[in-house]
Order: C-alpha cells, then sequence, then structure tokens
C-alpha cells in the first residue's frame, strides 16, 4: 500500500464537506462528477482508483461509468503525470508561426516526446490543440497557467527556473511516482501525435500585434490602470488559489499569470 | 477603418473583472431594469428584433432559438457555452478573462429570456484562470443582489453555476456539452429531440455562445434597432473577430458585420513585409479556405457561405505565401482526428484514416492515389454524421487541394513502397 | 441515453418504401417500417430493444425533400413520406461507410467464431465496393481481452455500436460496460481491475453484430454452418425462456436466444445460456445402480423395474399404501409429473409431493399473472428471495416496467410495502415461494388493488405444472380431490422414525435443499427402499438403493409449464449418455411391472393441457399448502439461500462454468 493510498481516507474526509457543496450545486448528482475529478486530481496529482471508487459511490454510479467519463478527457490523468505539465499548443495558428520548432525544441531539451514524462518525475510533455490564444502564438500552458510568445530562450529560462524551484507557478502535487507515460497503456501504439508539421520558411515568432496596441483589442495582461485587482468576497470553491491570481511581479509571470 | 468598441469597450484600458469598475461603466443596469421593468417576452422581443445571430460558429438566429422552448414546460435552463476550441477563436477567452461581469449580465438576461432559474456556464477546462476569474466575479455579482433568489424584491430567482470542462472540443458542440455538464463522456447525442425540447435533464435547454449573450447587454441598452442598423441584410450588428496567422497584429477585433475582408486584414497590421497573400480561413477549422478573389468581399454569414465558407466562430486565420497547405491540412485533420469523440463511425474512423494519409504526404512519403482518396473519402463522409464535426473536415482539404495541387502533388512519390519500417 | 420506447400511436400513416406502400402507426421507425414489407435495412447500432442511437451510420436511405441522407433508425415515418434504401447515394454512402469499418479491421475472419454469422461480413459481401484505398498499417488494440468470467473481448474487431454498452446501461441496468478514451482510440472496457460479471452478460455476445465480443464456453469450438440447431424452452428456472441448443458431434456447445420470443423477451440469463456443460460431465449418471453390501452395482434397466416393482408391491402388502410415497415433478415435464402421479395413484399410493426443498407453492392460477402483466405493473413489490437470482430474466421484466417508471419494492414489511405502493392500480407481487405466511400478510394488504398479479420464481422450473398434475396430496390433475396422503416432511417424519418403507425421488436433492441437511439425509438413510433417479450422483442419491440414470431436459421432449401457467414445448436436442432414459420412460417401466396402463402420448397430452388449463385451486400463500408441523419440518433452520438449483443442472457440476463463478 502507498503513502498515497494510506492517505486517501483522510483525504476523502477532509474533502467530503467540499464534494457534497459542489454536488449541491446541480439538480442531478451525476453532473458534479468532472469538478469531483478536478478536485481530487488537484489534491492527487492525478485521479486515482480509490478517488474513482469514491466518486462513483458519491455520485451513486459504477465505477465503469467515472472511469468511461474520465477517460474521454484529455486535463484528466489516469496514471500519476510530472509535477509540471507542459502543454505545448500544436494548434493551427501556432503551427504555421513555428510551432515546429519550439516543439522539437521542448522534445530535445526535456528528453521525452509527447505524452512522456521525464525520468525525475519533474515534466510530462504533451503537444495539444489550440489553446485560443493565437494572437500570442507561439503558446503553451504550464499547469494550466498560460505562456504566450515562446522562444527558445523562453523556454530554457522556464525549464531551468522549474529546476531551480523558482518558477512562479506552482508545482501540481504528487502524491505517486509517474510512469513514462500517463494516457491508456495502447495510447502509444495507436498515437501519431509525436510529430508536427513545420512552418515553412518563418521567422521566429511574431507578437507585432500582441504588446499595447491601442488600435486593436488583444489578449494584453497590461492594464492602463496599474492598480492591481484583488479579490472580494471569494470562496475556496470559487477561487482556488488565490494568490496565484494576483501574483504579477516579475517579468516571466507576466506572461506565465496575470 | 477604426475599430468598433462595443462588447471590447474598456478592455485593455480599465479592470473590467472589478464589479465596481464594471458598474461605474454602466453595468448590470440593463439586469436591474430587465428584472424590474420588463417581461421575459420582451426581452425574446428585443433579441429577436436586434437581428442577432449565434456567435459560436452556427449562426442561428437567437431569438428564433429561444422560441422553440415549448410553452408547457416551465422548467428550462439556460447554458452558455464557454468551451472556445476552435481553432483559431480566442474571443471568449478574452472575455471571460477581461470581462466576466459582461457574460454574467449577459447570461442573467438571456436566462430571464426565457424565464429560466437556474442558468449554467461551462468554461473550457483549459481556462483556469479565466474559471476563476469568473467565479470570483460571479461571487461578487451574488454579493451585490444580482445572481440569487428574489432579485431586486421582484420574487424572480435565478442562479448561476459554473462548470468546467476537462479538455475536449467537441464539448463546445451543444449536445455533447449537455452531456459533460451531467458528469458523461461529451459524446452529442442523437437529434431529435433537439436541446430546446428535451435538453439538459431532458428539460427544455437553450445553449448560447459567451459572445452571443453578452451582446444581449448592449442591445437592451441601446435598443434592438441600434444593433440591427449595423450589419448587412441578414447579419446585423457586431463581431469579434479573432485574426491570426501571418499578420503583422494579430488580435480580436470587433467589427460590424459586413466589413470586408481586406479591412480586416488591414486592421490586423496586413501582411508581414515581403510577403503576399495566400489564403484566409474566415470561420475556423471547420471552414473553408477563401482566396485573392473575396478580399473585398463582406465579412458577414451570407457572403462567406456564398464564398463556399461560413463566418463560423469569427475565427480568422491569415496564411500567406509561405504557407505549407498540406501541413496545415495534416493539422487540421489531426485536430479533428483527435478530437472526433468516436461515436460515429464516418467521424472516428474516416479522420484517423486521413490524418494517416496527411501525415505521410506531410513527410514526402505519398504514393499515387492519396489525392483521390484524401478527395472521396473526406467528401463522401461529409453529411453522413452524427454531428457536424465528421463534416468539418471537407472544407478546409478540399479548398486548398482545389487551390494549391501543386503543393500536395509535389508529396507524391512514385514507388510503392509507403510503410516505415 | 434516453429510453428506447417508443410512444403508440393509433394513427396511421402511409408512406412508400422503394416503391412499395407501407402503413405504419405514425411515429414508427423507418427502420421498423422496412421490416414490415422486408425490405432490408443494414444496421449495425440499431437493436429493436435498445433503441436509436444513430453511431454506425449504415441505415442511411434518402427521403424526397430531404436534402440530407437520413438515419433510418432515428427517422419517424410521416404521412405521405417516400424513402428509398437504395440508389446511387445511399449505395456510396453504404460502401463508405462499410470502407470506413474495414480500416482498422482485422479481416481475420477465418479464425474468427462471428464468421459466417457477422453483420459485417453479410452487409460487405452485399454492399461494400470490394476494394479498398488503405495503404498505412491497421491501428493495433489489445485482442482476446478477459472481460471477466464469461466473456473475451477483441478490441481489433469491435465496430463501437455500442450495443453491450447500452444492454448494460438500459437492459440489464449494470453500467459495468463503458467506452474509454475518445475518437479512433475508443474501447470497450469494464471499470480497472473489475470483471464483466451479472446475470446476463452473454446477452452481448448475441448483440455484438462482430466477432469482438464471444463466449469462453464457444471460443473457437465451432463454426456455425456446422451446428444442429433445435428450440425448446430452459429449464434452468420457472421463467420458461426459449432458446436454441447448437449442438455439434452430439455435445451441446452453446445456447443461443430467440429474438421474438414472447417469454424471455428474447433475453437470455447466463445460468440458462452457459450451464450446459453438465450434459457432457463425465461425472452423469449411466447405468442404473443397485446398492448390495454397502456398494452401488451395475445392474441392467430390466432388473431394476423388478427389483422396484417387488419393494414398491411387498411394501403395500406388508405395511399398507401409507408405507410407501413418491417425491418430485418440478424438475420433470408436465407428461413426466402426469405419469408419475398416475402410476402411484394406480398403484392406491396418495403420499405425493412435488416440494422437496424450501418452496412450498408454486404460482397460484387464480392472480398468477402473465409476463406482459409484470412488464406492465406500476409497482413491483419483492417478497423474499429477489428473483434476480431465482429467475433472472423475470428481473428484467422488472426493469423494464421500472424504465416505464413502476416503483420496485423490496425488503419492505407488508405494510410499508403497501403504503409504497400507494395508489397504483397494476400491482405485482413477486415471492420466492418458501413463507405462505408472509405471502398471505402481503395477499391481505394488497387485496383490494383492482389489478394484483402474482409470480412466485421458487426453486424448480416446473412447480407449477407439477402442481397442476397433481403431484401434491390430495390434489389429483386439475387439483381435482384426490385420497389425502402425507406432504413432503410429513413423508421424511415417518422415515426417520423407520415407517417409510419405499421412497421414489425424482430429480430433486431434499438433502441439499431440505431446511435441515443432516435431518433429512438420516431420515433418507431409514428409508427401507430408497429409489432415486438422477442425472449425477447428488448428496441424496448417495443413500439410494437404487440409483437411475435419468436424460436432462436437452435429452428428452414433452412440455413444462412456466411460472405464467404457458405450456411450453420441450424438444430433444441431444442423446443421453449410455442408457440413459427420460423419467417419463423410467415411470413407464415402473408401471408395466405394476401392471398399471399409463395413457399413451397423445392422451397424454391431452390430459396435460387440461391439468394446465384447469382452475387452480390454491390462493397466494394458501395455509393448506403449510407441512405438517412435526417432526423435520418443524423449526430447523433452512440451509442458506438456495442460489443454486442442485439435483441436476447445477453450477457446481458444470466442467466449464464451476469455478468461473463463486
Amino acid at each position: 500500500m502507498t503513502q498515497r493510498q494510506k492517505d486517501f481516507p483522510a483525504l476523502l474526509e477532509r474533502l467530503m464537506g467540499e464534494c457534497v457543496g459542489i454536488i449541491a450545486q446541480y439538480e442531478q448528482r451525476r453532473s458534479a462528477l468532472l469538478a469531483l475529478m478536478h478536485l481530487f486530481q488537484k489534491h492527487e496529482g492525478y485521479v486515482s482508483r480509490e478517488a474513482i471508487d469514491a466518486m462513483a459511490q458519491l455520485l451513486e454510479i459504477t465505477p465503469a461509468e467515472v472511469e468511461g467519463t474520465l477517460s474521454f478527457y484529455t486535463l484528466l490523468y489516469q496514471r500519476p503525470v510530472g509535477k509540471y505539465a507542459l502543454q505545448v499548443c500544436r494548434g493551427l495558428a501556432c503551427s504555421i508561426n513555428g510551432a515546429e520548432d519550439i516543439m522539437a525544441y521542448f522534445r530535445e531539451k526535456l528528453g521525452v516526446g509527447h505524452l512522456a514524462t521525464t525520468p525525475d518525475g519533474l515534466f510530462s510533455y504533451e503537444e495539444v490543440e489550440c489553446l485560443a490564444a493565437c494572437d500570442r502564438a507561439t503558446c503553451m500552458q504550464v499547469n494550466l497557467e498560460f505562456v504566450y510568445d515562446l522562444t527558445p530562450q523562453k523556454i530554457d529560462e522556464i525549464l531551468e527556473s522549474i529546476r531551480a524551484g523558482s518558477y512562479a507557478v506552482a508545482p501540481m502535487v504528487q502524491t505517486d511516482k509517474p510512469g513514462s507515460t500517463w494516457t491508456v497503456a495502447q495510447d502509444d501504439q495507436i498515437s501519431t501525435g509525436t510529430k508536427s508539421p513545420g512552418a515553412r520558411d518563418v521567422p521566429r515568432p511574431n507578437n507585432a500585434g500582441g504588446i499595447g496596441d491601442p488600435s486593436g483589442v488583444i489578449m494584453l495582461d497590461r492594464f492602463v490602470n496599474k492598480q492591481v485587482y484583488q479579490f472580494t468576497g471569494t470562496t475556496e470553491r470559487a477561487v482556488v488559489d488565490s494568490r496565484a491570481v494576483v501574483d504579477t511581479v516579475d517579468e516571466e509571470s507576466a506572461h506565465a499569470g496575470h | 477603418m477604426p475599430v468598433t468598441k462595443v462588447l471590447t469597450e474598456g478592455i485593455g484600458e480599465v479592470d473590467l473583472r472589478s464589479m465596481l469598475v464594471y458598474r461605474e461603466r454602466g453595468g448590470y443596469v440593463q439586469w436591474e431594469r430587465a428584472v424590474r421593468e420588463l417581461k421575459p417576452s420582451d426581452v425574446l422581443d428585443m433579441a429577436e428584433q436586434s437581428g442577432l445571430r449565434g456567435r459560436g460558429g452556427a449562426g442561428f438566429p437567437t431569438g428564433k432559438k429561444w422560441s422553440f422552448l415549448p410553452a408547457s414546460k416551465p422548467l428550462r435552463y439556460l447554458v452558455c457555452n464557454c468551451d472556445e476550441a476552435e481553432p483559431g477563436t480566442f474571443k471568449d477567452h478574452m472575455l471571460l478573462e477581461y470581462a466576466p461581469h459582461l457574460i454574467i449580465e449577459g447570461m442573467l438576461i438571456g436566462a430571464y429570456g426565457i424565464a429560466a432559474h437556474h442558468a449554467f456556464i461551462y468554461i473550457r477546462g483549459e481556462f483556469k484562470r479565466g474559471y476563476e476569474i469568473f467565479c470570483a466575479a460571479l461571487e461578487e455579482a451574488r454579493n451585490a443582489g444580482y445572481v440569487g433568489n428574489n432579485l431586486f424584491g421582484s420574487g424572480y430567482d435565478l442562479e448561476i453555476t459554473v462548470h468546467r470542462g476537462a479538455g475536449a472540443y467537441i464539448c463546445g458542440e451543444e449536445t455533447g456539452l449537455l452531456n459533460s455538464l451531467e458528469g458523461k463522456r461529451g459524446e452529442p447525442r442523437l437529434k431529435p429531440p433537439f436541446p430546446a425540447i428535451e435538453g439538459l435533464y431532458g428539460m427544455p435547454t437553450v445553449v448560447n455562445n459567451v459572445e452571443t449573450l453578452a451582446y444581449l447587454v448592449p442591445i437592451l441598452r441601446n435598443g434592438p434597432q441600434w444593433f440591427a442598423a449595423v450589419g448587412t441584410e441578414r447579419s446585423k450588428g457586431y463581431k469579434i473577430v479573432s485574426v491570426s496567422g501571418h499578420v503583422q497584429k494579430p488580435g480580436n477585433y470587433e467589427v460590424p458585420l459586413g466589413t470586408t475582408v481586406r479591412e480586416i486584414i488591414d486592421l490586423a497590421g496586413g501582411l508581414r513585409p515581403g510577403r503576399t497573400f495566400a489564403a484566409v480561413q474566415p470561420g475556423g477549422g471547420s471552414s473553408a479556405c477563401i482566396f485573392e478573389e473575396h478580399l473585398d468581399w463582406p465579412y458577414d454569414y451570407e457572403s462567406m457561405a456564398k464564398a463556399g465558407s461560413m463566418l463560423g466562430s469569427g475565427a480568422f486565420v491569415v496564411f500567406d505565401d509561405t504557407t505549407d497547405f498540406v501541413a496545415a491540412a495534416y493539422n487540421l485533420v489531426r485536430f479533428f482526428a483527435h478530437e472526433s469523440c468516436g461515436q460515429c463511425t464516418p467521424c472516428r474512423e474516416g479522420s484517423s484514416w486521413m490524418e494517416r494519409v496527411l501525415e505521410r504526404l506531410v513527410e514526402r512519403r505519398g504514393i499515387p492515389g492519396d489525392e483521390e482518396m484524401l478527395r472521396r473519402v473526406s467528401s463522401t463522409i461529409t453529411g453522413l454524421n452524427l454531428c457536424a464535426l465528421g463534416d468539418s473536415i471537407e472544407p478546409f482539404l478540399k479548398s486548398v487541394m482545389t487551390r494549391f495541387p501543386e503543393q500536395f502533388r509535389a508529396r507524391i512519390v512514385q514507388e510503392k513502397a509507403v510503410q516505415p519500417a | 441515453m434516453s429510453t428506447p420506447l417508443l410512444a403508440p400511436s393509433s394513427e396511421i400513416v402511409n408512406i412508400t418504401i422503394d416503391g412499395v406502400p407501407v402503413s405504419v402507426p405514425k411515429g414508427t421507425l423507418l427502420v421498423e417500417a422496412a421490416k414490415t414489407v422486408d425490405q432490408e435495412i443494414p444496421i449495425y447500432c440499431y437493436h429493436t430493444k435498445l433503441g436509436p442511437a444513430g453511431l454506425c451510420r449504415i441505415c442511411l436511405v434518402e427521403i424526397d425533400g430531404m436534402p440530407k441522407l437520413q438515419i433510418a433508425c432515428n427517422t419517424a415515418a410521416t404521412d405521405g413520406m417516400v424513402v428509398r434504401t437504395s440508389g446511387p447515394k445511399v449505395e456510396a454512402a453504404r460502401a463508405m461507410v462499410l470502407e470506413l469499418f474495414l480500416v482498422n479491421h482485422p479481416l481475420d475472419c477465418p479464425i474468427c467464431d462471428k464468421g459466417g454469422e457477422c453483420d459485417l461480413q453479410d452487409y460487405a459481401m452485399a454492399y461494400a465496393r470490394g476494394t479498398s484505398d488503405v495503404a498505412d498499417p491497421k491501428l493495433s488494440k489489445p485482442k482476446a481481452v478477459d472481460l471477466g468470467p464469461t466473456i473475451v473481448l477483441d478490441e481489433e474487431r469491435c465496430i463501437v455500436c455500442q450495443r453491450c454498452v447500452r444492454f448494460d446501461d438500459i437492459i440489464a441496468d449494470e453500467q459495468q460496460l463503458v467506452v474509454k478514451d475518445r475518437g479512433s482510440r475508443d474501447i470497450i472496457a469494464t471499470a480497472t481491475g473489475r470483471p464483466y460479471n451479472h446475470n446476463f452478460t452473454g446477452n452481448v455476445t448475441e448483440l455484438c453484430p462482430v466477432g469482438a465480443l464471444t463466449s469462453k464456453t464457444y471460443r473457437f469450438r465451432s463454426r456455425p454452418w456446422d451446428l444442429q440447431r433445435t428450440q425448446t424452452s430452459c429449464t434452468q428456472c420457472p421463467v420458461g425462456c426459449q432458446q436454441f441448443v447448437d449442438v455439434r458431434h452430439g455435445n451441446a456447445l452453446r445456447t443461443t436466444l430467440v429474438e421474438d420470443d414472447p417469454i424471455s423477451d428474447g433475453w437470455l440469463c447466463d445460468r440458462g445460456r452457459y450451464n450446459i456443460g453438465f450434459y457432457q460431465s463425465p461425472d452423469r449418471l449411466k447405468q442404473p445402480l443397485f446398492r448390495k453390501d454397502g456398494r452401488f452395482v451395475q445392474i441392467g434397466w430390466d432388473d431394476a423395474f423388478i427389483l422396484w416393482a417387488k419393494a414398491v408391491r411387498d411394501a403395500i402388502d406388508a405395511h399398507g399404501v401409507t408405507s410407501v410415497g413418491a417425491i418430485g415433478g418440478g424438475r420433470l415435464t408436465n407428461e413426466e409429473a402426469y405419469a408419475l402421479q398416475h402410476v402411484f395413484r394406480s398403484a392406491g399410493v396418495n403420499n405425493l409431493d412435488w416440494r422437496s426443498g424450501r418452496q412450498r407453492q408454486a404460482n397460484p392460477g387464480a392472480q398468477g399473472g402473465t409476463l406482459d402483466a409484470l412488464e406492465g405493473a406500476q409497482a413491483v413489490v419483492v417478497i423474499g428471495e429477489s428473483p434476480q437470482e431465482r429467475a433472472p430474466v423475470l428481473w428484467l421484466r422488472v426493469r423494464k416496467a421500472a424504465r416505464k417508471g413502476a416503483k420496485i419494492v423490496t425488503a419492505a414489511t407488508p405494510g410499508e410495502a403497501r403504503s409504497a405502493v400507494g395508489d397504483a392500480v397494476r400491482v405485482a407481487l413477486i415471492w420466492d415461494g418458501v413463507d405462505l405466511a408472509l405471502a398471505r400478510a402481503y395477499a391481505q394488504v394488497f387485496s383490494g388493488v383492482s389489478e394484483l398479479s402474482t409470480y412466485v420464481t421458487g426453486e424448480q422450473s416446473n412447480a407449477r405444472g407439477a402442481e397442476a398434475m397433481g403431484m401434491l396430496p390430495g390434489k389429483g390433475p386439475g387439483f381435482a380431490t384426490a385420497a389425502q396422503g402425507l406432504d413432503t416432511y410429513a413423508m421424511l417424519d415417518r422415515a426417520r422414525r423407520g415407517q417409510m418403507a419405499v421412497l421414489s425421488i425424482f430429480g430433486a436433492n431434499p438433502v441439499r435443499n431440505g431446511p435441515d441437511a443432516a435431518a433429512v439425509a438420516s431420515a433418507l438413510q431409514s428409508v427401507g427402499f430408497l429409489v432415486v433417479s438422477e442425472i449425477f450422483m447428488t448428496e441424496t442419491a448417495q443413500r439410494a438403493s437404487l440409483v437411475l440414470p435419468a436424460a436432462g431436459a436437452f435429452e428428452k421432449s414433452g412440455t413444462t409449464t412456466n411460472l405464467a401457467g404457458d405450456l411450453l414445448p420441450v424438444n430433444l436436442s441431444l442423446d443421453a449418455p449410455d442408457s440413459a432414459r427420460s423419467d417419463l420412460d423410467i415411470v413407464r417401466g415402473l408401471a408395466e411391472q405394476l401392471g398399471v396402463t399409463l395413457p399413451f402420448e397423445e392422451e397424454l397430452h391431452g390430459a396435460v393441457v387440461a391439468a394446465v388449463a384447469a382452475a387452480c385451486d390454491f390462493t397466494f400463500g394458501d395455509e393448506r399448502l403449510e407441512f405438517a408441523r412435526e417432526g423435520i419440518a418443524g423449526g430447523a433452520p433452512p440451509n442458506g439461500a438456495a442460489r443454486i438449483l442442485s439435483g441436476g443442472g447445477t453450477w457446481l457440476h458444470d466442467p466449464w462454468v464451476a469455478g468461473l463463478r463463486s
């Protein structure tokens, strides 16, 4: 029995109030499944067998139904993953702006490919579909926090500061040691997704319209009024980690956070 | 041509995430007016008169969509679709993170318009930050008495529940979204029945896009005629266009419908120096490319349809002459294969087969017959699928294969040996 | 998933399918309408009982006025509709869908169990292009996945029609099978580490239109065209489902469901489907055995009949008719039960009882409900042990009633059940037949319900038939009054006191199924001459002086009566081993020696039909059916729930199924 399995009953007890609150938001219990899976993943780093059974019981469905749903969604992990999930956008707009080079650079730097975790368990690398930040191509998410306008230099900085423990985005909880891949067993037999189409002849990332353009409306992360927004009346449910939300200090997190 | 600012008003200038700031600029006034002075049917009438059409992709008239709800079933739901994942679209992402209160007010008005007492917003799982921002804003609105029971002392109750997705493009399809909201696999449902008759929990349900609902606020503020006065004959009002690709200033640009394709490219800073125009994909990954001959066409629902494409979600990806269209086609087909829910045969099998063939082409391992296979399969499966995803594969592929056949032909090697070791 | 029940409509609409005029109720799905005029529309995911899913897209048809092809499985007929199931558009679409199915299909038909009865094979032959443009390697997926005790899954053959998943959800209400992953990586699976295991798993192998889901018991054992097929009634519980028995080289290799069977509603439980291996068991009784000096020796049938008849005659002469008795009938055919009571009553013996275990009563005819009535009930009340194990397919009817909105009440006292049912008009009571007083209490509280129907599951498949045939003390065929005799436990009690000279037991194992194994065993030990007709050396047979090898249900012909009172055929589909004989032949052998004339076949059948049709004399939980409260019958605790029907045809005796389940 792993430490995580030993700790699970206490975790479940601790989260029970939150679970009940989530379920109460819906007319039907099963609706709470996605939210509960996010919740357990937040606390265990992935959706464990114990969590699956607990959710099945809470929602009055079978473990098979939980797993069927779980396996449909790519943000939910069925196996332990690295402390930092690096999800690089391979969408079309990024792709024609050099995402192929960025992904190749990542693979080289990490030494692992698509859907794999580094042997030290620090990084899980994934090439993902359009992240809806095409104006800041090429982009990625680090533990679901956006990083825009990727360059090799920026990648180096990110990897270095994560390794040094100084990166602005918090690591994910890791309660079990990850394997080398985290999707279903046959995925690596089936998937063809280790490659991305390269852009032909495209110079390094364009973000000309990105910063401070007064005429266009852009995904701009700097406000004209510099006042840092303070959340009011937030609950634990509403804001998962309010500290991270207001943390917009250094140059790095200006991109990684808001 | 200057950019218009309706929904985007104040974004990038002030912090609209603060309810105080939003209220200073007239926020929640229309919501209070709706509850105090208008009947739900008045709101529906205004939506209808404004000519507002769905901004998520399908372009269905909003008022008409609401009117399908059977009067005999008083329990109904409004669901705001913020599962923005159409390749090239990033407008809802912006509204979510920068104008959450506008979305809330739009949802409240929309829910009131269909006399619902419970509304949901389905937020794409990747938008974790946006989710947090929205939850905080919702909490503010609830504390201020804009959401909850007995609103403004009227006796009208309205609750909003925030539901976070978990990584699945297909949940942007409205019935896939409803399944996901019910805690199931996000597989689209067989229609009929349509959501207006049997939607969430089997009850009549309206699913509207973020931008659609947000436009209800200015429509109430300025009157439906104000909105209907802008645009073209059947495409009224404004639209946020997400311009990306090979332009100098990619970004979200809000424009009156009917602005020309060229004007939109110019708004986004035009092409990069030394490049020439090749194509635009004007309505997201599911739309066919339009070309030079369409540059001066108005960007609206009818014209884009007439050009053989669609306006879709307003994702506007510009390609210049450096584009490898085989790689681009592979990229999109791989996207659809990856995001196919797997329920129905043509989409599940067709997309992954075409993905494998296109992968070979990208790697210059094509064989004679590949182009014919791609045309045949993509066109035959169109119209056979349970939902629109499988039908979304052909448009882009066909348009670029037709326009740039030499790029595809160049990838065909004559040898028969194609299988990798 | 929505419930696939069509709203019945009385309005008739007229449509044409390929020019053929069709009149169907409004709302009828085109796929069903086409069946009425024998127009084939190919289907994979659609199934009449599962309803439309719209997944496979093979059933596309062309409809005038509609620009796109429509799926026939989810398009309702409206008046004047003109439908075409062929033509270039439809044919191109169909050919494409089939081509796509084969992109990743392994095409291993030569070694596939489904080959020869595979819808993918058949439709590919009928509608596909015949060539393929596939030049890339196929996706590989797990093969020979051990899904559970009964089923093996080949993910590569699977076409993801989800019939199995929908069956598990809608019909069986188990939700153990789901689709996992997404897109072309879709697989069918159970929860990690959990076997696919419930009472109805085998049905998915038949719902599967391809060779993805196969039964462990049948895998690689035959090709369908080598099988000899007979339809018969399953006799492993009192529902009486129709099933096909497929035999090759004298072995029953599999049983399959009969889709339009009104009894089973087109399903089989795993007991009925898989518990057939015992027919081929090397442990079957094959020769009459006579106990000599404490050991069994083989004897011939003639000697057996002579010994038996002599024992009966001597006992009557020496101790009177009360020293002789016969037990059994609930596991025999109607004809056998009739003959059994006939020969003994003719010899003056009145100690006759079909009841050998804990069950006291079969379903009484007065309120004995039809299976359709159960399905249409507004409330179902379960009394005693759940029918899920006793009569599994009956439980599927209960599930169906529940899907239509019926309230299911279990583990409630009569009073609680009554208030839970409320003002429902159509109420069904399902009882395990054990506690008569309890049943009376329920009958009492529900006496005001206008449409009350009752169902007794019990332990023996033909209990209702045996009762109607007169295998009861004091009741002759058709519940006619007969001379009073002793019931089973009075006979055993008499035996315990050394006053039972000859006792003949047919297809029953009271040592295992009775309330007190030790007491029953010692009572049987004290019988002067115990005759047991059995297919295995059961605990009861071990104590016999004479053991007669009997034929199993597949090995004989006749009729059986199910709990709803339906008279159902039992058809010979398999040869009995060695010299084993049907109980009818065994009884005839005794009759001959005793000089009793038994009616011949037609006459016998006529008597059976009349007896089944006769009005039942008993009420639900009739107190006249209480056992004599003395000796063995009194006070002894039941020896646990008789989950397994013993005395032949048991899970325990099945070399394939035993060990698969625990």
